[in-house]
């Protein structure tokens, strides 16, 4: 039983197609991210499903009613803005229970429920806080409880971090996937921050200029981005162009990239006149020892000079230029280990598994 | 060190410029409040030797000053209350909806305010003749509105604009309705911005010479106007007083202002911030 489902949702504004034919669908208690780039048609899909835009084709249907025409007090659904939207001229006890005055509960109902939501995100003792009194973190923690007051069919959450430092992000990234797992919410996400994505959701859904690019849980988008757009919006990314060759009877080919160099990768289930590997730094090992693990396990060796090292912290970041003239980015765990050891020419190395393969112009 | 020099130049500058305008604001006044209390009969010279209220007691026993101070009280309440309903519905359509013409129809709104009041009265005093209307009430109430609502409009709309839409949104999405998302959210945030221009509405509606000199009828005249007059006629310091009597009325306006809503807020556009 899905709690939300969108089938085939377009919306068009004149003849700017912001959302084509959108599907997808989530069971309840599901926490689903909606990732692109700003402009991408995720915010677009999220006031659909709010009811603020109407589809120009195609059903959004919640808990499986029709919501077409349904204006958005009609629906129960909740909604954390990205600057959260508190009212300003209520206090942080009248701005949860609000909704729940509009939904006509009874007022004993009313500061019971409110209690349990200020439970839920800690905030007793500001219960007469104006919002302006409050810190973003607090303000955002309101918010939530004032989506979450009226026990919505669904969460949307629109950007939901981002007005935030970056540490405070992450602290509140962990409550929030607490939060939202403790009442079991039904969450739509919609994010340009694949951090954020990933970590918060357990399903990812990427769109790119208004269509779904494609769909999975985060790890298998991150391990088998079917475009370059995907491997290149999730991630970082080394990128090489050229041509493939054939393939062996293990399912390795030859992979020419158009600067002379060549590696061997995993042969691709798809056909094109040109493809593009994706290397992810952080697969790329630096003068490791490959062989000792197993012998018969093909490892791809380039041998370089490191151009430019730095010390982020857990990870060194290393540019390397390697021998065909390509910069290459590697991204080394920090263990202790002195960074003269990346002086002079250094021998970086991968698995053909580790190589991505796209269809070049995706 | 040039550079220096040239710093408190215009250090001393500005606030030079700020003493004079001071000076120059608040000095004529003073004059006037003082020699409104002259207990002298005849218009001496200042400072006044003596004080006394006798310009008050002229002031208040004479009909003709009570008669426009009676009419310009009448005309400011209800202007101002029109101009603010007007005003408030008008900020609302031009705020909340998309529409064409829409940039010509905010000028329309506020050309009163680029029109000089002159022309406003001139052009009315005509318009009512054409209508055969002749009577002072509602000739000085329609210039009276007219010069009003440009102020009543512009202050809610910078009410209206310091809110963001979402939170109408957030209302919704709630449970709300847009009636109830207007009367929950956006009427009590708007609020001090309409408060503002009412009572700016009021409070030059009560000074207005220029358009009621042109609508007035021999019996239905403003305080402003039976000032003007009666400085032609006879002129002595009854005038002054109600000066003063006018300008009390003002500050016991903007007192009361700050008291309910806060004169900063007012001020500050009524923008809010969360």
């Amino acid at each position: 039983m899905f709690v939300v489902e969108l089938e085939k949702v377009s919306k068009h504004f004149g003849d700017f197609t912001a959302v084509h034919e959108a599907t997808f669908s989530l069971e309840k208690g599901g926490i689903l991210s909606l990732l692109g780039p700003s402009g991408c048609g995720k915010t677009t899909t999220l006031r659909m499903i709010a009811g603020f835009e109407e589809p120009s084709a195609g059903e959004i249907r919640i808990g499986g009613a029709a919501m077409s025409g349904k204006r958005p007090y009609e629906r129960n659904v909740g909604l954390l803005f990205q600057d959260y939207a508190l009212f300003p001229h209520m206090s942080v006890e009248q701005n949860i229970a609000y909704g729940l005055k509009r939904r006509n509960f009874d007022r004993a109902r009313i500061s019971q429920r409110v209690n349990e939501m200020l439970d839920l995100v800690k905030l007793h003792g500001f219960e007469t806080r104006r919002p302006a009194q409050l810190s973003g973190g607090q303000q955002q923690r309101v918010a939530l409880a004032r989506a979450l007051a009226t026990n919505p069919e669904v969460v949307l959450l629109d950007e939901p971090l981002s007005a935030l430092d970056a540490k405070l992000r992450q602290e509140l990234r962990i409550e929030l996937k607490q939060i939202l797992s403790a009442v079991e919410a039904t969450t739509i996400i919609v994010t340009h921050d694949q951090e954020e994505a990933m970590s918060l959701g357990d399903r990812l859904v990427v769109m790119s200029d208004g269509r779904i690019v494609q769909e999975g849980s985060p790890t298998e988008v991150y391990k088998n981005p079917r475009s370059k757009f995907v491997a290149e919006f999730i991630g970082r990314s080394n990128w090489l162009q050229g041509k493939l060759g054939q393939a062996d009877s293990a399912g390795l080919c030859l992979f020419e990239a158009d600067s002379g160099l060549s590696i061997q990768v995993l042969n691709p289930d798809f056909v094109a006149s040109k493809y593009e590997v994706c290397i992810r730094p952080e697969r790329i090992r630096v003068n490791a020892d490959h062989h000792s693990a197993d012998a018969s396990v093909f490892v791809n060796r380039l041998r370089g000079t490191a151009r430019h090292i730095a010390h982020l912290g857990a990870d060194i970041h290393i540019v390397v230029e390697l021998e065909s003239g390509e910069l290459c980015t590697v991204s080394e765990q920090f263990t202790g280990q002195s960074l003269d050891q990346y002086d002079g020419t250094i021998e970086c190395t991968f698995f053909p598994s580790d190589c991505i393969v796209v269809a070049a112009g995706t | 060190m040039l550079q220096r020099y040239i710093d408190n130049f215009g250090a001393w500058a500005v606030i030079g410029t700020i003493l004079i305008t001071i000076v120059f604001l608040i000095a004529p006044i003073l004059v006037s409040i003082l020699m409104s209390f002259d207990a002298r009969s005849y218009l001496g010279r200042f400072p006044p030797t003596e004080f006394s209220l006798q310009w008050y007691a002229r002031f208040f026993s004479d009909t003709y000053y009570l008669t426009g101070l009676r009419t310009s009280l009448i005309i400011a309440v209800i202007a101002a209350s029109v101009s603010t309903v007007a005003g408030v519905c008008a900020a609302i359509v031009l705020d909340r909806y998309e529409f064409p013409g829409k940039q010509a129809l905010e000028t329309v709104f506020l050309s009163p305010l680029v029109i000089p009041a002159v022309v406003i009265g001139f052009s009315l005093l005509l318009f009512f003749a054409l209508l055969g209307v002749f009577q002072g009430y509602p000739r000085l109430l329609a210039g009276h509105i007219i010069i009003t609502f440009p102020y009543t409009v512009r202050t809610t709309l910078a009410g209206l604009t310091g809110i963001r839409k979402n939170l109408t949104e957030a209302a919704m999405t709630l449970g709300a309705n847009e009636r109830q998302a207007f009367w929950d959210v956006t009427f009590p945030l708007a609020r001090t911005g309409m408060v503002a221009g009412a009572v700016f509405a009021f409070a030059f509606s009560m000074d207005d010479v220029a358009v009621s000199l042109f609508l007035t009828s021999p019996d239905t005249y403003t305080l402003p106007v039976a000032m003007v007059s009666m400085m032609r006629t006879n002129f002595d310091l009854t005038i002054a007083a109600a000066s003063v009597i006018l300008m009390l009325f003002t500050i016991g306006l903007i007192i009361v202002l700050d008291v309910v809503v806060g004169l900063e807020r007012v001020i500050g556009g009524g923008v809010y911030r969360s």
